[in-house]
């Protein structure tokens, strides 16, 4: 697709650790279309954050992206990911309060974001960065403030104008409202995706709640052990999940409707396979309910661009 | 600020105070003053009357506060040896011991950061691997015996540096200093390597582990997501955050720079304090010894005090929690 922003083809994650080499992922392949927000959920250890690592080239040693490449506007960028730090992707992290540097003004943090990536006059900068804080709905006069003075929520907006300042086009938000009040949640998305939105800025936005992927996201991907499961449209994914344990992350998605009401919650039994201890062949096969013999010896690759799961092959060959 | 400044100052007069109290019972408890004075010849008549003059007959909480309002002016009374006053013998030395315990702290300081932040930088370099090892001979060997070989090596057989003594000093008021002469400065760097090279490595391993702490910190990942060169990142954003350990601790150590000054002293007959106060200790006499004790005491609470001042002026978190009372 000529929309792509953003490419990744077949990257391994590998950790070399004294029990040998784990890989944290595994084969993954996706993309990121111009002005479109892709959500990547699964559980804690799927490897979410981690591919939001890999694209920025963040992981941390021992980790490193062992195979595959990262494409960005027709450029390759895995060798030399700085490069393309803050002004062309940037990045959110989960915990607001860490996330500031504690000891420099809010004002010093974005002046020198920006001067970094822009050719312009300090001056300049501080009336951008002003300028920032306001569209974040934070009062500029508060430029000078230190990062503790702020609560949570103000310090995820902070934040937010920090990662937008140098103009992205596309922003990796790495769980951005996890720490947050559940009241100041939905606040802090639709601030980013409003802003986001008037940009046309890209985000890839990780999370495990499902509640999120179907407020926020255009498409979204699912990961189970470091693999990609399924990909889709979210309200394709959302409404017809294909992949097992997709089927089973919506249904375990409480909903507030009548019908739903005095029924118990859906569990997939069972938990993810750990990095050293992954079965053969689908990394699911031990918890699924349709497991097939196949999917005990063969790892399945995503089958009709959808789903890496034996059960749509069966489908298809049946069509 | 001025309120936290004022509530850590009477904090530490309270602390000098006890000081105080503790180098006046040493006067007072360790041996007899009388019988250090006079000897076995004095009868009992004399003893009586230098007892009296003394004041050793007065309550005992009348003579804690004459040596206090004694020591506020300066007056510790009178060496056994040589019967100079206390005071103008710390004075002619003081100069020499502070100038050695700067040139150290600073010498430790400096290079400690810098090695901190080079090997953390760098971890598992070649070179920063190379310092890492060297910097355990600085931990394990003691502070004599590093001073003997730098003599050796640099006195003895290269004949480059003087192996003892302040070389020619120059007289500012009462002030005397090394600083401004070549052999001043020549016999100033054995004796500050020997001073300064434990607390280098220690200010060094600090700064290393600090950093290298802070560097996992999100907010220098954040950095570096923003696209910040390295180069930001580690000194506009780690370094400030490494440094507010680092700085107590180099602080604290000013303190046992000036105390561990004593052993560095004898080995290069520098004339300074400790080696007053290693004479002292061998004749028992009692009035300097209680004055160097004082002296240590305040020089430590002063450190202390500036180090807790410095720690506000870096952390703004520290500053406004003070200023709410919570400190």
């Amino acid at each position: 697709m000529s929309e792509n922003l953003l490419e990744i083809k077949n990257i391994d994650v590998t950790f070399k650790t004294r029990h040998g080499i784990l890989k944290a992922i595994d084969n993954l392949s996706l993309s990121v279309n111009k002005g479109e927000i892709l959500g990547l959920v699964g559980e804690s250890g799927a490897g979410k954050s981690m591919t939001g690592a890999a694209i920025l080239g963040l992981i941390d040693p021992p980790g490193r992206l062992s195979s595959g490449q990262i494409w960005y506007k027709g450029q390759r960028i895995d060798q030399a990911p700085e490069t393309i730090r803050g002004h062309e992707i940037s990045m959110i992290f989960q915990d607001p309060l860490v996330s500031l540097n504690p000891l420099r003004r809010i004002g010093d943090q974005l002046v020198e974001t920006i001067l970094t990536h822009m050719p312009i006059t300090k001056y300049e900068a501080i009336e951008r960065a002003r300028k920032g804080l306001e569209e974040v709905g934070i009062d500029p006069e508060r430029i000078n403030a230190y990062p503790h003075t702020f609560s949570g929520g103000m310090r995820q907006r902070v934040v937010i104008a920090l990662a937008l300042a140098p103009e992205p086009a596309l922003i990796i938000a790495d769980e951005p409202t996890t720490a947050l009040d559940v009241s100041v949640q939905a606040q802090i998305l639709d601030l980013l995706k409003r802003l986001c939105r008037e940009r046309g800025t890209s985000i890839i936005l990780v999370t495990h709640d499902m509640g999120v992927i179907a407020e926020t996201t255009d498409r979204v991907g699912v990961l189970y052990a470091g693999r990609l499961a399924e990909i889709g449209d979210t309200r394709d994914i959302l409404t017809n999940p294909k992949h097992p344990y997709t089927k089973g992350l919506v249904a375990s998605t409480p909903r507030i409707d009548a019908s739903s009401f005095d029924k118990t919650l859906y569990q997939i039994s069972g938990s993810m396979p750990k990095l050293d201890a992954m079965p053969c062949g689908c990394a699911f096969h031990p918890r699924c309910e349709f497991v097939l013999d196949k999917c005990r010896s063969d790892i399945p690759s995503i089958i009709a661009n959808r789903a890496a799961c034996w059960l749509l092959d069966k489908e298809e060959s049946l069509l | 600020m001025l309120i936290i400044i004022l509530r850590r100052l009477g904090q530490s007069i309270l602390v000098l105070f006890l000081v105080a109290l503790i180098s006046f019972l040493i006067f007072r408890f360790v041996g007899n003053p009388v019988d250090n004075l006079m000897g076995q010849e004095a009868t009992l008549a004399q003893r009586a009357a230098l007892e009296e003059a003394l004041g050793l007959n007065d309550a005992l909480y009348k003579q804690y506060f004459d040596f206090v309002w004694r020591a506020i002016h300066f007056d510790f009374g009178n060496s056994y040896r040589g019967a100079l006053p206390v005071a103008e013998l710390i004075a002619s030395r003081l100069p020499a011991t502070l100038e050695l315990a700067l040139t150290s702290a600073l010498f430790a300081m400096v290079f400690g950061v810098i090695t901190g932040i080079y090997t953390a930088i760098k971890r598992g370099g070649f070179i920063a691997n190379l310092i890492l090892s060297t910097s355990l001979i600085g931990v394990s060997l003691p502070t004599f015996l590093i001073g003997v070989l730098l003599i050796w090596l640099f006195a003895v057989e290269l004949r480059w540096l003087p192996s003892f003594g302040r070389g020619e000093v120059v007289t500012l008021g009462w002030w005397t200093t090394g600083f401004l002469t070549v052999s001043g400065l020549k016999s100033l760097i054995l004796p500050s390597i020997t001073l300064g090279l434990y607390q280098l490595t220690l200010i060094m391993r600090l700064t290393r582990s600090e950093m290298l702490e802070v560097l996992r910190q999100d907010y220098v990942r954040f950095a570096k997501a923003l696209g910040l060169s390295n180069r930001q990142v580690h000194f506009n954003h780690a370094l400030p955050n490494t440094l507010v350990p680092v700085i107590t601790i180099a602080g604290l150590q000013l303190g046992s720079i000036v105390a561990f000054a004593i052993i560095t002293e004898s080995v290069f007959q520098w004339p300074g304090v400790g080696l007053l106060f290693i004479n002292a200790v061998y004749f028992v006499d009692i009035p300097v010894m209680s004055a160097y004790l004082l002296l240590v005491g305040v020089l430590f609470v002063f450190i202390n005090l500036l180090v807790d001042l410095l720690y506000l002026a870096i952390d703004p978190r520290l500053r406004d929690s003070q200023l709410n009372g919570e400190g």
